[in-house]
């Protein structure tokens, strides 16, 4: 029996369940709301990027060490098979990337990813230009790997190119590889 | 209400948005697939149609976009997957009601309201785009994964070295054995977009399954698969694990094909095993239109614009 002041069309009165709020925010996954081209962005599913010291609120920031380390977090999901994270223990951890690539790295890496994307010389590209916005598909993203690797006379594991998702991420992973290679 | 599903043209002219013609479900194998051409939309107050449609989140990553192409593109992709759900739901949801969450992997999925008398359909979708059309591809209650590619994509590196780089050792052997570079270059996309489709089916994005750790290849016609059916005649679309050659993952299912003269696409969808197949045909079945969401609908399946399936 309705009861009074009961809205009529209880059909499509929906039920929502109770706000959880998601524990991470604003960090790069897998897939991107905004466009298939998500599987450019082919980060890890649940890996940060390096995180430069200054930071919004936005995520938690560690003091790391000297040396390079990338940052890695990863989340334990209810014992769910593991997703391959860039090289990330089962831990909640935080690592913070000190070093930053120089700015001719960034600036290379650019050319290289305008080239790929066929985009036009006035086209604003820096360090923090995400693959994706910038029209980027998994094809290209596997190309502008290819074509760094060539550049830059390295090897990009498969892992760590998924963790690249703008030309900042290239340009640090790149000083890494050739900093590894020469040591 | 009857729902849309004829071959004829439906085009509406541009006055004020109306409600969109609803449409079938999906039957239990069936994929649907609605594409939309950008270069068809010439009204730019349409564009802001679709803009209203978007969440505050979407737009502001529409907007992030880098320049006009990519941000029309970003919108349409939005604006086809939203109408595209909406026209199953009977008229009782409207694009814009529609709520987005991402599994547990990162896969974009319909967040569903409970609503008290009526069970929204379960419904899965995947998008892909170009910049020269996006496909939006619909199952009822089973995994989807849709990839597109345009025909004359090239690539700047040598198929071979890809080849070597992405793919399976099964795979580059298939691709040695094509001579003629035009052909290696088509074969190559179009092993691309299977790979890709079905990496989207599992969800589990570019690192939960590499490349290289799985074969698709044909399968010739008269084997036995798992079920214990038998296939029909024409060869068909198969995954394997590299490191378990042989066991085929008769989950998955596929199809590939062109799509407006353009494109080549592929599909990969679950196998549905609640609701076994009556007698040879198991194959995955396609329903395709053309649209420009509010102005016009066109059913092209059994068209020209949908040609040289392969299942």
């Amino acid at each position: 029996m309705r009861k009074r002041g009961t809205p009529p069309n209880r059909a499509l009165r929906a039920r929502r369940p109770p706000e959880i709020s998601p524990p991470v925010r604003s960090l790069p996954l897998a897939f991107s709301l905004s466009s298939d081209r998500s599987m450019a962005s082919i980060s890890g599913t649940v890996t940060a990027t390096s995180v430069r010291p200054r930071l919004t609120s936005r995520a938690p920031v560690v003091k790391g060490f000297s040396g390079l380390k990338s940052v890695s977090f990863s989340i334990q999901r209810n014992g769910f098979p593991s997703v391959r994270l860039q090289a990330a223990p089962r831990q909640r951890r935080f690592q913070v990337s000190c070093a930053q690539a120089k700015p001719e790295t960034v600036q290379k890496v650019c050319e290289i990813v305008k080239k790929q994307l066929a985009l036009s010389d006035d086209t604003p590209v820096s360090g923090e230009s995400k693959f994706s916005t910038l029209g980027a598909d998994s094809l290209d993203t596997v190309e502008i790997v290819m074509g760094l690797e060539e550049a830059f006379g390295i090897s990009v594991e498969e892992e760590s190119a998924q963790s690249i998702t703008t030309v900042q991420d290239a340009a640090d992973l790149i000083e890494k590889l050739v900093e590894a290679k020469s040591s | 209400m009857l729902p849309l599903h004829s071959n004829s043209l439906a085009r509406r002219p541009f006055a004020s948005p109306l409600p969109l013609p609803p449409a079938s479900l999906p039957s239990p194998r069936e994929t649907h697939i609605w594409y939309v051409v950008p270069d068809e939309l010439k009204d730019a107050s349409l564009l802001y149609q679709y803009m209203e449609l978007l969440s505050p989140c979407e737009r502001q990553s529409v907007l992030r976009m880098n320049g006009e192409r990519l941000q029309k593109g970003a919108l349409l992709a939005r604006a086809l997957v939203r109408t595209t759900l909406a026209r199953y739901t009977d008229g009782r949801l409207s694009p814009k009601s529609f709520k987005f969450q991402k599994n547990r992997f990162g896969k974009p999925e319909v967040e569903w309201d409970k609503y008290d008398l009526w069970a929204p359909p379960p419904l899965q979708f995947n998008i892909s785009h170009t910049s020269t059309m996006i496909a939006c591809g619909v199952t009822l209650d089973l995994p989807i994964g849709i990839d597109i590619e345009e025909k004359q994509r090239k690539t700047s590196n040598n198929i071979l070295s890809l080849a070597h780089r992405y793919f399976s050792p099964v795979e580059v052997a298939y691709l040695k054995t094509l001579a003629d570079p035009e052909c290696r270059q088509s074969e190559f996309i179009r092993l691309w977009t299977l790979k890709e489709a079905y990496v989207k089916a599992l969800g589990r994005g570019f690192s939960g399954t590499p490349f290289k750790d799985f074969t698709i290849r044909l399968e010739a016609s008269n084997s036995k698969q798992v079920t214990g059916e038998l296939k029909s005649d024409a060869p068909s679309i198969v995954v394997e694990a590299v490191d378990d050659p042989g066991i085929l993952m008769n989950r998955w299912q596929f199809a590939l094909f062109e799509l407006n003269n353009s494109h080549y696409t592929a599909v990969c969808m679950e196998r549905d095993v609640k609701n076994p197949a009556d007698g040879e045909n198991n194959s995955l079945k396609l329903e395709v239109w053309r649209t420009l969401p509010f102005v016009e609908d066109e059913c092209v399946t059994e068209t020209d614009a949908v040609k040289n399936i392969i299942r």
